[in-house]
Formats: C-alpha cells, sequence, structure tokens
C-alpha cells in the first residue's frame, strides 16, 4: 500500500484523531475495567489497570512524536502549500503528542477505581 | 478557461448588473418565501436571532429582578423555574447558534469569492426549521407551559415522573427540530469552504474566519447529533414509556448526562470559534498589518475542534466517576487553555507589530480581550476537580460561563456587526452612540458577573428563586441587578445605534475599513449573486494586493461573466489548492423548503399534543415534499436545461462524478455516524454501568435471518458499486434494470428485518434492553428504506434521461448511503446479535 504523503492534508487531522481514540480507550476501559474488575483499593496505583494504560499511554505519544518529527522534516524540504501543510501538522502531531503523556500521567500514581 | 482579468475586455457593469440580476434576483411579495439566496437567508438567520436574543435578555432580567432583593415574591418559584431555563435555552439555542451561523451563511460565500452556498435550498430549509422550531418552543412561555428542568434538562427531573406537563416535550421536540437547521448549515458550510473558493484560493490562502467556520461547521455535525438522539430517547420515554433513563428498568439518568455534555460542551467552541474568526479578521485591519503567525492560528484552530471534544466529564465531576478518569478529563480542560492562549498571543503580537486604530469595533474586541481572558482563567481553575466539587451548581458557574460566552461571543460579534455595517447597509453608524452602547455594555456586564463570582464562592447555589437575608448574599445580588439594567441600557444603546444609522448614518465609502478580504469587493449593499466576476486569488490579502478588484469584478473582467445560459453558477474547485474542476450550478428559488418545514412543524406540534396519526401523516408529506425537491437536480430542466459552457471552460458539476453532491453527502453520513456511535455508546454504556441492567440468556434477535438480511444489504451495495464503475467509464448499459433491482434488494432487506423486529417481540416500554434494541432496530429500517427509495427514484430518472453515462452524477452519491447502511448494519448485528451470545447474556 502507498504510504500518505507527509504533505497531505489528512495530517492535519491524523494526529488528533489518533490523540482521540486513544482518549476513548483510556476511559472506556477504564471504566469497563472497573465495572468487570475492580482491584483491592489497598493495591493502589500499581494495578495491571494501571500498566496497561501507561503502556498504551507511552506508545501512542511515541508514534504521534515520530510523526512530528517525520512531518518537520517534510516541511524543512518542502516549498510553498506543501510546507503549510506539513509544518502545521507538525506542530499538531507534537502537541497531540505532549497531550497524550500531560492526560496520561495520572496513571503513575491514582489508583484506577477509587 | 474563460475570461481572465488580463483577457477579457471590461463591460458596462449596470448592464451585466441587469443581466446577472435577472438569473439571480430575488422575488418580491408572496414570492419571498421561496428565496434560497445566502445573503437573504443570512440576513433573516441573523434578524431572528437578534429577536430571540431579546426574548432571552427580557427573561435575564426578570431573574435578576427576582433575585435583586432577598424573600422576593415577584415570580412564584414555577413561573422562576421556567424563566431561567427558557432564559439558557433561548440565548445557547435560539440567539448564539442561529446568529453566528447566520453570520456565516451570509459571510463565506463572499470571503471566498463564490455566489452562493453550494446548498441554498438546505440554506432555506434551516432557516425554516429554525423559525418554526423557536416559535414552538418560545410559545410555551405564553402558555405558561415552558420547560423548567434547566436548560441541560437533567433526567429524571425532565422524565415523566417529575415534569408531566408538556414543558420537557416542548424543549425535546422545539430543540430537535432547531438543530435541523444547524445541521443543514453545518452540512453545507463544510461542503461551500472546502470546494466552491474562488480560483486559486489554496488551503494556505483561505482567510482565516473560513477556517474558524469550517471548524465551527465541523463540530456542529459530530457534536450535534449525540443531543439529537438524547432527545428522541427522552421523548420517547416521556410519550410511549421506553425506559432509555429509568434505574428499576435497566436505564440510567447519568447516560442523559453523557450525551448532552457530549453535546454541550463543544457547543461552548461552536460557540466561540466563529467570535474568535471575527477577532482574528478585525485586528490585522484595524492593526493594519497581516496577522502574525497565520499557521499557529491554523493549529490552534484545529486544536479546539478536537480536544473541545475531550472535556465533557468535567461538568460532571460531582457524579461519582472514579477518580483517575476525572484526572484525565481535568487535565484534558486544561490543555484547551494552549490553543486559546496561541490565539490571544497572536493578537496582542499583530497589534503590537501594527499601528491599531480605535474604531468602534476595536472597542468591542478590546472588551473581549479582557473578558474573555477572565473567564479563559476561572475555567483554568474549574478545570481543578477539588475547586469543581467546591463550587459546583454555584452562582460562581454562573459567571464564569457568563464570561466565556458573553466576552467569548457576544463582544467579538457586536465588533463584527458595526464592522461588517456599512456592507449591508452602505452607512456608517454613530461613534458617539456606539461607544455609549459599548461602555455601558462592558460596565454592566462586569458588575452583574464580577460580583457574581463573589455571591458563588459565599456559597448562593444557581437555580433558587429566593433567599434570606441570613446568608449575606444580598448586597451582591442588588448590585448583580443593578449591573444586568445597565448592560440592558448598553444593548438598547447599540440596537438604538444599528436602527438609526439606516437613516441618518453618513454614506460609507468603498472598502470603509481599508479591509484585506474578498468581501469588501462586491456592492455595498451586496447584491444576490456577489460578484459580476470570480476573480482569482494569489495571497491571503487580495483587496491590499489589488485595491481595483471592486472595478474590475463588476465590469465582468474575471471569470464566469456570461449568463445568458441562464444558470446559478460559481466555481468548483479542489480543496486544496484552489484549481478549479468544474462549474457548480446551482438550483433557483423554490417552495419545497418552505413545505417541508411546514410539514416538519406540523409532525412537531402533533406530537406535542399528542395525536400521533396527524403526525404520521405529516411526516409522509414532508418525506413526499423532501423527494420531490431532490428529485429537481442535476440533469432535470429546471436545474439544468443544457450542459453547454464557454469554450475552454471545465464541465457542469452534474456531468462529472466529482460534484460537491458527494461532499455533501458524506458529511451529512458523518453527522449521521456521529449518531449512530453515540446510540452504541448509550448501548455499551447501559450494559456496562447501569445498576438494572438486565441481558436475557439468548439475544431475541434471530441471528440467521438479520445475516440473510445483511446479506441483501451486501449485494445490493456490490451492484450498486458495480453500476457506479460502469458510469466512471461513461458506460450505462443496463443502468435502469441494476437499480430497479438493486432496490429491490434494499426491499429484501426491509422485509427480512421487519420478520427480524416482529419476531423478537421486545418489550420496548418494560426494559432498557428492549428498548434500545428497538431503536436500534428502526434505526436501521430508515436507513434501509431511504437507500431502497433513493434507488428506485434513480431508476426512474434514467427513464426521463436524468441519469446517464453524459450525467453519471448522482447514483455515486447514492452509493455512499448505501455503504455507510452496509457497515452500520453490520456493526449493529454484532453488537447486538453476537457480542451477547460470547458474553452468555451476563450483565
Amino acid at each position: 500500500m502507498r504510504r500518505l504523503a507527509l504533505t497531505h492534508p489528512l495530517h492535519l487531522v491524523i494526529g488528533l484523531t489518533l490523540w482521540s481514540l486513544w482518549f476513548v480507550t483510556i476511559y472506556g476501559g477504564l471504566s469497563v475495567a472497573c465495572a468487570v474488575a475492580p482491584p483491592a483499593p489497598e493495591q493502589g496505583a500499581l494495578t495491571t489497570i494501571n500498566v496497561a494504560l501507561g503502556l498504551l499511554t507511552a506508545a501512542t505519544a511515541a508514534l504521534l512524536g515520530w510523526l512530528a518529527w517525520a512531518c518537520l522534516q517534510a516541511a524543512r524540504d518542502k516549498p510553498g502549500r506543501s510546507r503549510f501543510v506539513a509544518a502545521v501538522s507538525a506542530g499538531l502531531y507534537l502537541y497531540s503528542a505532549v497531550a497524550t503523556l500531560f492526560v496520561g500521567i495520572p496513571v503513575i500514581g491514582v489508583p484506577p477505581c477509587l | 478557461m474563460s475570461e481572465t482579468a488580463q483577457t477579457a475586455t471590461p463591460r458596462d457593469p449596470q448592464r451585466l448588473h441587469e443581466d446577472m440580476h435577472e438569473v439571480w434576483g430575488n422575488p418580491r411579495g408572496l414570492k419571498a418565501l421561496t428565496i434560497v439566496n445566502h445573503t437573504t437567508l443570512g440576513l433573516r438567520f441573523m434578524v431572528t436571532g437578534m429577536v430571540f436574543f431579546l426574548i432571552g435578555g427580557i427573561l435575564a432580567m426578570l431573574v435578576r429582578t427576582q433575585l435583586a432583593f432577598p424573600d422576593q415574591e415577584f415570580m412564584a418559584p414555577e413561573i422562576y423555574n421556567q424563566v431561567f431555563t427558557m432564559h439558557g435555552t433561548v440565548m445557547m439555542f435560539l440567539f448564539a447558534i442561529p446568529m453566528l451561523e447566520g453570520l456565516a451563511i451570509y459571510m463565506i460565500p463572499k470571503m471566498i469569492g463564490a455566489r452562493d452556498l453550494v446548498c441554498p435550498r438546505l440554506t432555506s430549509l434551516g432557516y425554516w426549521c429554525y423559525l418554526f422550531g423557536g416559535i414552538i418552543l418560545t410559545s410555551s412561555l405564553f402558555l405558561e407551559m415552558a420547560p423548567d428542568s434547566g436548560w441541560f434538562m437533567y433526567t429524571p427531573l425532565s422524565s415523566g415522573e417529575f415534569s408531566p406537563g408538556p414543558g420537557s416535550d416542548f424543549w425535546l421536540l422545539g430543540i430537535t427540530f432547531v438543530e435541523i437547521s444547524a445541521l443543514s448549515a453545518g452540512v453545507e458550510l463544510v461542503v461551500s469552504i472546502l470546494r466552491t473558493r474562488t480560483r486559486g484560493m489554496s488551503l494556505d490562502k483561505m482567510p482565516l474566519f473560513a477556517w474558524y467556520i469550517l471548524a465551527m461547521a465541523l463540530m456542529i455535525v459530530v457534536g450535534f447529533p449525540p443531543l439529537i438522539l438524547a432527545s428522541i430517547m427522552l421523548e420517547l420515554e416521556r410519550a410511549v414509556g421506553m425506559p432509555f433513563f429509568e434505574v428499576a428498568a435497566g436505564g440510567d439518568p447519568i447516560l442523559w448526562q453523557h450525551l448532552f455534555w457530549l453535546f454541550g460542551h463543544p457547543e461552548v467552541y461552536i460557540i466561540f470559534l466563529p467570535a474568535a474568526g471575527i477577532v482574528s479578521t478585525l485586528i490585522p485591519v484595524f492593526a493594519g498589518r497581516p496577522i502574525v503567525g497565520y499557521r499557529w492560528v491554523v493549529l490552534a484552530i484545529i486544536v479546539t475542534g478536537f480536544i473541545s471534544f475531550g472535556l465533557w466529564v468535567h461538568h460532571m465531576f460531582t457524579v461519582g466517576i472514579p477518580q483517575l478518569a476525572q484526572a484525565f478529563f481535568s487535565a484534558a480542560s486544561m490543555l484547551v487553555a494552549v490553543p486559546t492562549a496561541i490565539q490571544v498571543f497572536v493578537w496582542l503580537a499583530t497589534l503590537w507589530l501594527g499601528r491599531p486604530v480605535m474604531k468602534l469595533p476595536m472597542l468591542w474586541i478590546l472588551g473581549f480581550l479582557i473578558i474573555f481572558v477572565c473567564g479563559g482563567l476561572t475555567g483554568v481553575m474549574l478545570a481543578l476537580v477539588p475547586f469543581n466539587w467546591q463550587v459546583h451548581d454555584t452562582h460562581f458557574v454562573v459567571a464564569h460561563m457568563h464570561y466565556v460566552l458573553v466576552g467569548g461571543m457576544l463582544f467579538p460579534l457586536m465588533a463584527g456587526l458595526y464592522y461588517w455595517l456599512p456592507l449591508y447597509s452602505g452607512r456608517m453608524p454613530s461613534e458617539r452612540l456606539g461607544r455609549w452602547g459599548f461602555w455601558l455594555t462592558f460596565l454592566g456586564f462586569n458588575a452583574t458577573f464580577l460580583i457574581m463570582h463573589w455571591t458563588g464562592l459565599l456559597g448562593m447555589p444557581r437555580r433558587i428563586y429566593t433567599y434570606e437575608t441570613v446568608m449575606g448574599w444580598d448586597i451582591f445580588n442588588l448590585l448583580s441587578s443593578i449591573g444586568g439594567f445597565v448592560m440592558s441600557a448598553g444593548i438598547a444603546m447599540v440596537l438604538l445605534d444599528i436602527a438609526l444609522h439606516f437613516r441618518f448614518g453618513r454614506p460609507a465609502p468603498q472598502n470603509p475599513w481599508n479591509a484585506d478580504t474578498l468581501e469588501w469587493t462586491t456592492s455595498m449593499p451586496p447584491s444576490a449573486y456577489n460578484f459580476a466576476s470570480l476573480p482569482r486569488v494569489d495571497s491571503r490579502h487580495p483587496l491590499w494586493d489589488d485595491p481595483e478588484l471592486p472595478r474590475t469584478i463588476a465590469e465582468g473582467q474575471h471569470d464566469l461573466a456570461v449568463i445568458d445560459h441562464g444558470r446559478r453558477e460559481l466555481w468548483g474547485s479542489d480543496p486544496l489548492t484552489g484549481k478549479v474542476r468544474e462549474i457548480v450550478h446551482l438550483p433557483g428559488n423554490s417552495w419545497w423548503p418552505l413545505f417541508a418545514s411546514l410539514a416538519l412543524a406540523v409532525v412537531c406540534v402533533c406530537l406535542l399534543v399528542r395525536l400521533y396519526p396527524l403526525a404520521g401523516l405529516a411526516t409522509l408529506a414532508a418525506v413526499g415534499f423532501l423527494l420531490r425537491w431532490s428529485w429537481e437536480n442535476g440533469a432535470h430542466p429546471r436545474a439544468a436545461p443544457d450542459a453547454q459552457v464557454q469554450p475552454g471552460d471545465p464541465p457542469l458539476h452534474s456531468r462529472t462524478m466529482d460534484g460537491p453532491g458527494l461532499w455533501a453527502m458524506s458529511i451529512a453520513l458523518l453527522a449521521n455516524g456521529s449518531f449512530f456511535l453515540s446510540y452504541l455508546f448509550g448501548w455499551f454504556y447501559l450494559w456496562t454501568v447501569s445498576p438494572e441492567w438486565r441481558m436475557p440468556d439468548a439475544s431475541p434477535l434471530s441471528l440467521p435471518l438479520m445475516i440473510l438480511a445483511g446479506a441483501a444489504l451486501t449485494a445490493g451495495t456490490l451492484w450498486l458499486e458495480k453500476l457506479v464503475r460502469g458510469l466512471r467509464r461513461q458506460d450505462d448499459s443496463g443502468l435502469a434494470p441494476g437499480l430497479f433491482a438493486v432496490s429491490a434488494l434494499g426491499g429484501v432487506q426491509l422485509v427480512l428485518l421487519g420478520v427480524v423486529t416482529w419476531q423478537a417481540g421486545l418489550a420496548a416500554t418494560e426494559t432498557a434492553h428492549d428498548a434500545v434494541l428497538m431503536l436500534g432496530l428502526v434505526y436501521v429500517l430508515l436507513h434501509g428504506a431511504l437507500g431502497a427509495i433513493l434507488t428506485l427514484l434513480q431508476g426512474l430518472r434514467v427513464g426521463y434521461g436524468y441519469v446517464s453515462a453524459t450525467a453519471p452524477f448522482e447514483p455515486a452519491v447514492v452509493a455512499r448511503l448505501w455503504r455507510y447502511n452496509l457497515v452500520v448494519f453490520w456493526v449493529v448485528v454484532f453488537a447486538m446479535a453476537v457480542m451477547p451470545i460470547w458474553w452468555g447474556g451476563g450483565a
């Protein structure tokens, strides 16, 4: 399958779409996990749920960070409209990566189902 | 290509205007009801919005009068509940959104170099739905039957048990009716901005206002369906007893809150974004320089459009959600401050680097900056969970909300109205009267709502109709009430200024503010066709680059200046590059939108008074009108009598496979998908969370029959795709029989689904499980019926010669609906017939 060029306007929405999917997954996953198999409160934040959410967060942020870097490189090489699209996409990927980490930080210290 | 600025000879502007007016002009008298022109309808939206604003304002003053002193008996508690509920409802649904939509409808074609929006009859339908829905809703006030459960209508307070009167029904039906209007505008604004920009206006040269409206329109498309679904569910619960929100029957009132705020929080940004678009348009003009950081603003707009959908639970921090989930939403709520801050810094930098001129519109912009930044800061405070718990449901929240909404919407709107006033009146407003209006509004607003923060911190809950003097809130409430009346005087002053300027304002020169965007190249007031010829645009500031544009456009020196074919034409351009792809031809004035919306109004009223048979008949009438409307499309003689174009011009869109209708269908399906995903969310939410949810041991749905129905739908979709591929090759052999066969397959699917529904024997009024299943089945049934009927009509249109190898466009549009139906159907089968088997009915 042909790779989507980094100057394609779809990149303007892919980063935040990935962020949205990640966000729905961690919120929905947490809700379902707490409804189906809530861990004992004394376990604190060190639970399977937190670990799973943390890994997903790290993987998503890494993917978004890599896409930001790739778009930035593309923006440097291209002129005009293509540069505009790639540069804005790079910024959006970067924002999405930071947003993923920022929203995901509480999994380190907050118990999941209290 | 056709005539260009370099090659065309100047023509007599008056003669060209008369020829254009012959085709585009508005009729008078009774036929004015058929007008579909965006300028006229945009104005109608805004004028109607202002009327509702005045109604909402009077309600606000009633509230402030009641609260001015302790132990007041100015209003009975029942009336007070109706008044504050209707104040919020009218301001949010009947003023803010339609007003900004009206501005966008009026302004967008002028800014992107188009002659109208791409679906003019949809604009008209939207307006009538808004007007009739608004009238139905506000009539409840005069009947003393207005909704009284707050503007967000929380269940169970709004349910039949605690609100047995028709108040909630007025809200649910009226708002749903009005939302048809919002969705119509959302769909056509997206398609118009992406597909009808003038030649050369690539995405990176688009005016920022168009970026803002694009984001707003997409947010409407995705954000409104959850509320429409919730309203349908609550109305079904109230009218026929389907217990979606009743805990004892397996429902959950918190589901309403989720669905409402899935809409409600993005709604705040749906209101804010166009207002910020006004700010980003005006500041460069009055600073006399291009905006600093165009790319940053685009980035901020896109971020806001997405992130604002991830905040809805911050309205629900007190309902008992796990702390970790609250932390997610708290963090996301803080994140939305980042794009807002980017914009504020961009605006400040532009002012800093420019030479700002403090005209009247700029005064309102400065007021906006001060008030909105304060509102944003209290927003960050409210994103903190412990603080949110502390001030939840107090006047602090009311103060914050008004700082954000009035500061973030009303002030920029006033700036925009003053800025564009000369465009539609040809006259300048009075600076002196306008400044009085601004200062009274600004001071009155802050006196009302700054003080209200303290009242809230002192613990005064919202929505109480009176209080005792021992609470210590007396002086604050009195000052807030005085401030409210001062603000009202300011608004009255502004309205007086606007009214007087039509008579006494000095005539405005062309481009009175030295603006850079295309709307100022039109005549003042603009003609029905905006531009006698469509200019090429190569920069973000066309009017600064070429101040002669108004003249050369009027002289027909640019594109599409030929009108003797009698068609309403504009460019269909590439969404990214702005290169011209085809000529879009638009339908003319039509009665069908008015008839369809009148029939829908009858449906709405009949549902209110529980005359269900008549509601059914009116629904059939509405469907009939809409189908008749769809008949006059494409190659129909009333749409485009012939396909002749000027030598070198691209073909008419109806003679290609790539018209804007494809985009309109896709965007409409995006809204539909949002509705369906909200429904799926409801299904899984109740299954997972509702304490009394009862999943039967075996699914009541017959899986073999469902699979058979799905097979018919799949075969129909594949067949239709094959026919469309043939049309792409300009091969229409076997087209009509093929379309009839596809329609018949749709019929088979319907019959099988009908049998499934009948066999299931669902007790939809007894358990939430069966009610949700029934709703899903009805959804796929209706979609199946729509697909079959539209395909049948396509087959008939082949017979009339409206669809063929030379007019191949429409089956491709219908095929998108079939694809959507296919995906949705199999998801329903999986989620409702297969998954319950896997989980063994355990809930």
